[in-house]
């Protein structure tokens, strides 16, 4: 009679996991002897290099913090967690995180990760600060919160941008339709653009970001073109059209476009157009905090990974550090095990209540709408001007 | 018409490098009579180890230090984590190749980091003619396609090395008693294949000079779908295949409103051969026994 | 169910009885309103939708012998569409179980459908060839799906869909796993399944003994993809979003492995592998963390290889025999294999299934023994 003694076995085993799963608590930052803040990005896989930015630069921020004396002798601590910018994985990394005492979370480094991020964290009333998770539905929720601009408003921006400059001309763009990000700026700058405007546009997918000759032939004749996408793709592009597209074109990105002078073995130089972007950032900055940032970073990581993510990531744990900083000054209490819902409704208050992160790397005087968007100035950074 | 022109020349470059991968996925096919899935990340390797060795800023030792390189990791490769499994189930011998392609896709990763890593090779430059630019470097790669297939042709038809393969891939119990080294030949056609390999990674960074770790993934699967376009284990199958893919997916991209199902029409077109020729366009049709 | 043991034999029900356990501990303990820790209940949620998965490849791939890289495609098309009609139900019968057997039922029909449209080449091709079809078909439809607008299915971004309440979700997936478990494998035990296993064991004899091969194959695929569907409507329900990125070809492949490992035509090795793989992968993700994140896929792929080396390298063969992990866990999980206690006319579905040649899997052609090739392998169980 085995059968019995296995089936004895299985739910003997079965009670004591049973068992284990009551102990649960609900306060699950009870023990924390650091404040934890979490995050979630691809740390792996073909967005690797967003994420590695993001959880470089955070970590970067928390241990300048602690080596500062953390707030008020509290210490921080950061968890990456690997998400390969798959949505599926975030169900279970964020729980795993939330129970081993997340506090605050700087949510998702990716939009299409980060929708499931937004829910799962206010159903625990988590806070987010994302540096980089741009969707338009990001921060929908009221514990969310957006460091980067969303994509709508970009593409809305580039609209502007391009209906005062280039009226009843014909431009250029090229964009990548399977991702959350290009598809989200090009289809509000689709919406916003004038009809004087003639536009002949080209699109690439995941499957195929390396080589563009077909798509460089169809904008040959385009002396602006207007490029929704990360710099990587955008950097084999205009490499490739260097020779084809007319040499006083103009490239014109948006902050996805930022790093694409740090890539490694990519010359700048030999681009003879001019390559423009909207960004929040600069990582050519010669002075401010911006150039603090890059210094410290490109001593610690390398320029490789030197992009608007990074740049934005250690802006987002300054931002939840000063924000629980003020706080304090303001009387509240935030003791190192405080549940994360319990901080949640304290950042939220001081978030919607006016409180404004100065002298940040991605701009000065940041502060945010009630909707969790992000209100700073978006500058035009001219990248490399045509030869 | 230049945009035909240019277009065709663009599709036929892209399908020279299908075809050359391609060319890679057959061989091992006929003679191994296994889906090598680990095949397009050893085009990962060559595009890291030419980035490696353009640092002494001499592109033919770049070159020839990749394909060397390939060719040790391919055998290498088959002889710890495939020559062990022969004789067992192919289902198990996929799954080792897939574990191989997770473990060198993630090795790349650790040893160069997860940013893309740009390296120009040569620039070849563009020329216009007929109206149609097109880059240089796209008729290099197509012209080395054709040479590197007429090349492989000749040395299965008339080498000694060649016909055993031809005698493996037909039956390898009749191979071996006839005096041939079965293990000898999978050896040296996973060694082609990977030199193929490393070409097919330079044309890659010809083309689009930046390698990340998942540079093989995408090619190599739309290379194996070239070789069943062709006929699995047929070598002009597998270059026609390639050129094939090449050029449908240029013209589908041309064409703003099919433009985002690109991949979908590319394995639609694949389907419908498979469904009019099931074993695609020169694939051996054989006659099952019982 | 046409072949009846004449006496209760635990063997065919011990699967359902570990699993029915499990559910009804959890699930008492979850309703009771004791605390289950979020993780452990998403991890639940997983294991259920690789088990259906596992399962449902394991009849074509284990059973009809035909290699099928496309599960996912047939998950994408349950998830999609599963989701949307509990979308659009959702003002009407709110987050309910009707909402959730409503986009079952849808889920899995469309699925199936699919099944079908890719049984018919199936039909035709063997092999590799039939493989490539199968990858093909799962990229066509992510790639249908990644460019939807926003309004039907939510494009790049995906498809919102409503999630369940996690505290009865994973009771309603180990519920859908039995109900799969009883279908699948009494379909294998009838005489339907052992028509499919004759087909995958050699199709022109199975054919010459009057086995309708197209019928049943097609059979095989659409009760395949129906649970695939189920999968993912499961899915769609365990997320706040379906995107159809997921459901590429390294997916299926996952799936594949979960198949694999689990030894061919094994039920209970599915199971088992898919809820250790399912596990493996969400552990890897969430202890090594930051800088460690990269160590996940080198462990993965090593452990692997290593264990497909192990379970199936032909010299290892006496090695294995002395330290076979399936041999052990056979000794916990089922008694052993006693020929002399076997009546010959007895079914036993877990028996039929084991041999598959490397043939009659991954080429175009059924050839008789080759001299030379070392053919006992196969048969090692």
């Amino acid at each position: 009679m085995k059968h019995i003694r296995l089936i004895a076995l299985a739910i003997a085993v079965i009670f004591c996991v049973g068992l284990f799963a009551g102990c649960g608590e609900t306060n699950y930052a009870a023990n924390n002897t650091e404040y934890v803040i979490g995050l979630s990005g691809p740390l792996t896989g073909g967005a690797a290099m967003y994420g590695s930015a993001v959880a470089n630069a955070a970590q970067l921020a928390v241990d300048e913090i602690n080596a500062a004396g953390g707030l008020n002798g509290i210490k921080f601590k950061l968890i990456a967690t690997d998400d390969m910018n798959d949505a599926t994985k975030i169900s279970t990394n964020y729980s795993s995180m939330y129970e081993s005492g997340m506090q605050v979370s700087l949510g998702s480094v990716t939009t299409q990760p980060g929708l499931e991020f937004k829910n799962l964290s206010a159903d625990d009333n988590v806070f987010f600060l994302t540096p980089s998770a741009s969707g338009d539905d990001i921060p929908t929720n009221p514990n969310g919160f957006q460091m980067c601009f969303a994509d709508g408003n970009q593409g809305k921006v580039a609209a502007e941008f391009v209906n005062t400059n280039y009226a009843g001309q014909t431009i250029g763009v090229f964009y990548k339709s399977d991702e959350a990000y290009s598809k989200g700026i090009y289809d509000q700058f689709k919406t916003n653009l004038d009809s004087s405007i003639n536009v002949v546009e080209t699109t690439f997918t995941e499957a195929n970001s390396s080589d563009f000759s077909t798509q460089i032939d169809t904008l040959k004749d385009c002396t602006f073109i207007f490029m929704p996408i990360y710099y990587t793709p955008a950097s084999l592009f205009m490499t490739q059209a260097k020779d084809i597209i007319a040499a006083d074109g103009v490239y014109y990105g948006c902050d996805g476009f930022d790093g694409i002078d740090n890539i490694d073995g990519f010359d700048i130089n030999t681009i003879p157009q001019e390559i423009t972007m909207l960004s929040h950032f600069n990582s050519k900055a010669t002075e401010g905090p911006a150039k603090e940032f890059i210094d410290k970073y490109v001593e610690k990581y390398g320029a490789s990974t030197l992009n608007q993510f990074g740049a934005s990531a250690y802006d987002c744990v300054y931002a939840i550090f000063n924000a629980m900083k003020k706080a304090i000054d303001g009387g509240k209490d935030i003791p190192v095990t405080i549940s994360a819902s319990d901080l949640c409704e304290i950042l939220k208050a001081e978030f919607n209540g006016g409180f404004t992160y100065q002298n940040g790397v991605t701009g000065e005087n940041i502060s945010w709408e009630s909707t969790g968007y992000v209100n700073k100035g978006a500058i035009k950074y001219i990248i490399k001007e045509a030869n | 018409m230049e945009l035909i022109l240019s277009t065709v020349i663009n599709g036929l470059s892209l399908g020279g490098i299908y075809a050359m991968i391609a060319l890679g996925y057959t061989m091992v096919y006929g003679i191994a009579k296994m889906l090598n899935f680990a095949h397009g990340d050893i085009i990962m390797v060559g595009g890291y180890v030419i980035y490696v060795f353009m640092a002494f800023h001499n592109p033919l030792l770049a070159i020839l230090m990749a394909v060397v390189f390939c060719v040790i990791l391919g055998v290498v490769i088959e002889k710890v984590a495939y020559k062990p499994l022969r004789g067992a189930s192919p289902l198990a011998v996929l799954i080792t190749a897939i574990g191989i392609s997770y473990l060198l896709q993630s090795l790349a990763q650790i040893i160069f980091g997860s940013a893309n890593k740009m390296v120009t090779v040569y620039d070849f430059g563009s020329v216009t003619f007929l109206g149609a630019t097109v880059q240089v470097s796209a008729l290099v790669t197509l012209g080395v396609t054709v040479i590197v297939m007429a090349a492989l042709t000749l040395f299965v038809k008339y080498t000694r090395i060649g016909r055993a393969m031809i005698a493996v891939s037909e039956d390898k119990g009749a191979a071996q008693l006839m005096g041939i080294n079965v293990d000898g030949i999978i050896t040296v056609t996973f060694a082609i294949g990977s030199a193929l390999a490393a070409l097919a990674g330079l044309f890659y960074l010809l083309k689009a000079p930046s390698i990340s770790s998942t540079l093989g993934a995408m090619p190599g699967i739309k290379a194996f779908t070239a070789a069943v376009i062709g006929g699995i284990g047929s070598i002009p199958g597998a270059m026609l295949g390639g050129l094939l893919l090449g050029i449908v997916e240029c013209i589908s991209y041309k064409i703003t409103v099919i433009a985002p199902y690109t991949d979908a029409i590319e394995f639609s077109i694949l389907i419908i051969i498979l469904l009019v020729r099931p074993t695609g366009f020169l694939g051996k049709k054989r006659r099952e026994k019982v | 169910m046409k072949t009846k043991s004449k006496s209760f034999d635990m063997k065919h029900y011990i699967n359902y009885i570990v699993i029915g356990i499990f559910t009804l501990v959890f699930g008492i303990f979850s309703l009771a309103g004791g605390h289950l820790s979020n993780s452990m209940v998403f991890l639940f949620e997983k294991i259920a939708i690789s088990i259906i998965l596992a399962v449902s490849l394991s009849l074509v791939v284990g059973f009809l012998g035909e290699l099928s890289l496309g599960h996912a495609g047939f998950m994408c098309v349950g998830a999609y569409l599963g989701g949307k009609v509990a979308c659009l139900l959702e003002p009407m019968l709110g987050n309910t179980a009707a909402n959730l057997l409503v986009g079952l039922a849808v889920g899995g029909i469309c699925a199936a459908v699919c099944g079908v449209i890719i049984g018919i080449p199936a039909l035709r091709l063997r092999g590799d060839y039939l493989a490539i079809v199968t990858l093909a078909f799962g990229e066509i439809v992510k790639s249908i799906f990644q460019n939807t607008s926003d309004e039907s299915f939510g494009g790049a971004l995906g498809l919102t869909t409503p999630r369940y309440d996690k505290k009865y979700l994973f009771i309603f997936a180990f519920v859908l796993v039995i109900i799969t478990l009883i279908i699948v494998q009494n379909f294998i035990r009838s005489k339907h399944g052992r028509a499919v296993t004759a087909i995958r064991d050699n199709e022109i004899a199975a054919r010459a003994t009057g086995i309708n091969v197209t019928k049943y194959k097609l059979i095989a695929f659409t009760l395949s993809a129906f649970f695939a569907g189920i999968a993912g409507v499961l899915y769609s329900f365990s997320n706040y979003t379906v995107q159809s990125v997921k459901f590429g070809y390294n997916y299926s492949i996952e799936i594949l492995v979960m198949v694999v490992l689990g030894g061919m035509g094994s039920i209970n090795g599915a199971i088992i592998s898919a809820a250790l793989i399912t596990f493996l992968n969400t552990k890897l993700a969430t202890v090594l963390t930051g800088d460690l994140a990269v160590l996940q896929n080198l462990l993965y792929a090593i452990i692997l290889i290593l264990i497909v080396i192990y379970n199936n390298a032909p010299k290892l063969k006496s090695f294995r025999a002395k330290y076979n992990i399936r041999n052990l866990m056979s000794k916990i999980i089922k008694p052993k294999n006693d020929p002399s206690k076997r009546k010959d006319d007895d079914a036993k579905w877990d028996v039929v299934p084991t041999k598959i040649e490397m043939n009659e899997i991954l080429s175009i052609d059924v050839k008789p023994q080759k001299l030379g090739s070392d053919k006992k392998e196969g048969g090692d169980k």
